[in-house]
């Protein structure tokens, strides 16, 4: 008994060394990665939002495989003062297919239909937002890994008022990256499991969505 | 003193179980995309019998990602099964069409396969359509994917058989993936090392949908 309590006892002075030990640097940050290949450089700008959803999918097959406990999807805007966003969802569906599995909420704030003031300048440092100065956001992060056996959609639906009708979205006018988009008339955010998203899915740059990363 | 001693023995058994729990084994791994594979919707290529699809996986689109194996799935979007005759992985050196080894490819531990598409447990959605693809994998083969070289993922469906008439494929709407492939009407598996592979290079893979770790 009295070996074992020695024994014990040193197990203890260890573990108290090495949380001494650990506890003199905080690790590192992980460095900020792409979970998959995001939008190039921003060249064009595409206007007036007002009762549109832009879809954009984040294809399985395009997963680099980084673990990742959370998604941050950021999109981007490139011309407007105020964007009223309606709601934003995540849906994800099998590969290569548009019904729809489940749906995710996907918030900017702690909700889904934040107003985005695009002036003020602990939104969007560089003032004006333009397409020299794109303002981009970082949505609140989706917890979660994003499975390569899934397709996902992410979609946002901005009101119809005149706000909306002045925002730009920022887009690139070549076909880079992994990620597509589209967009649809009307509010799109709200279809269930086993419906069917809008077609019109044509591998064309996305419409404000730039990137997918771990942080 | 006791007290001390009670401590540390509790952190002696604290120890230990973390010790058995970092011991068990790990969670089995989700695949990982080796290359970037069809983005999207697809649509359907349909009546296999007597053709060979060929696959072009480039050594120049691989993804960095570490892996023994290397598994290829197949869509398909129409028919109830398809009789495969045989299939192969062909290595080339990059942009060469010269073959430098051949590799069987086998689902469920052959390489003639009749594949029951439809049956629920291989196709979850019945009927099959472009809409709804299934996707098939094939077994893993123990292969590492290295960028110095191409590869052909060859897949040949039986000559005058029915059921390969009413086989559909996936084809890609979107040209975002890395995979191209194109098709023969011969059994192109029978190649063998310093042969060269037919041309027909094209932009759309048939079939041939993702390249993962497993």
């Amino acid at each position: 008994m009295k070996n074992f309590c020695r024994i014990a006892m040193l197990a203890l002075v260890v573990s108290l060394m090495a949380t001494s030990v650990l506890a003199q640097d905080e690790a590192p940050a992980a460095a900020l990665t792409n979970l998959t290949d995001g939008v190039g450089s921003i060249s064009v700008g595409s206007s007036s939002w007002s009762d549109f959803t832009a879809l954009t999918l984040i294809p399985g097959s395009g997963l680099f495989g980084v673990k990742a406990t959370a998604n941050n999807l950021y999109i981007g805007f490139v011309g407007g003062s105020t964007a009223d966003v309606g709601n934003m969802v995540l849906y994800k569906t099998a590969p290569s297919s548009s019904t729809v599995l489940s749906a995710k909420k996907v918030t900017l704030g702690g909700v889904a239909n934040p107003t985005i003031n695009l002036t003020s300048t602990s939104v969007c440092p560089n003032q004006p937002v333009s397409l020299a100065n794109p303002c981009i956001i970082k949505l609140d992060p989706i917890k979660g890994a994003l499975s390569t056996l899934n397709d996902y959609y992410f979609a946002v639906y901005f009101v119809n008022d005149s706000n909306n009708g002045s925002i730009s979205a920022a887009r690139t006018s070549y076909g880079q990256g992994s990620l597509s988009g589209w967009y649809v008339g009307g509010d799109q955010t709200k279809i269930k499991a086993k419906k069917t998203l809008p077609s019109g899915s044509n591998g064309g740059a996305p419409y404000f969505f730039l990137y997918v990363e771990n942080q | 003193m006791k007290i001390f001693r009670k401590f540390a023995v509790l952190t002696l058994l604290i120890f230990a179980v973390t010790a058995a729990g970092f011991s068990q084994v790990p969670p089995a791994k989700a695949p990982l995309n080796l290359v970037r594979g069809v983005v999207g919707p697809v649509s359907s290529s349909n009546s296999w019998s007597g053709y060979s699809t060929l696959n072009q996986i480039p050594g120049g689109g691989l993804i960095p990602v570490t892996s023994s194996t290397a598994a290829f799935y197949l869509g398909f979007t129409a028919g109830t099964t398809t009789d495969i005759s045989n299939m192969v992985l062909y290595t080339t050196a990059r942009n060469s069409l010269k073959i430098t080894a051949v590799t069987p490819v086998t689902y469920g531990g052959v390489s003639n396969p009749s594949i029951n598409l439809g049956s629920t447990t291989v196709c979850k959605v019945q009927p099959l359509s472009a809409a709804s693809p299934c996707i098939v994998r094939l077994d893993p083969v123990t292969v590492t994917l290295s960028a110095l070289s191409d590869y052909y993922l060859v897949v040949y469906f039986k000559a005058n058989d029915s059921n390969n008439s009413a086989v559909g494929a996936t084809v890609p709407n979107n040209y975002m993936s890395s995979l191209t492939g194109w098709y023969i009407a011969a059994d192109e598996t029978q190649l063998t090392v310093g042969q060269s592979i037919p041309s027909g290079l094209s932009q759309s893979p048939y079939f041939l949908m993702f390249v993962r770790s497993n």
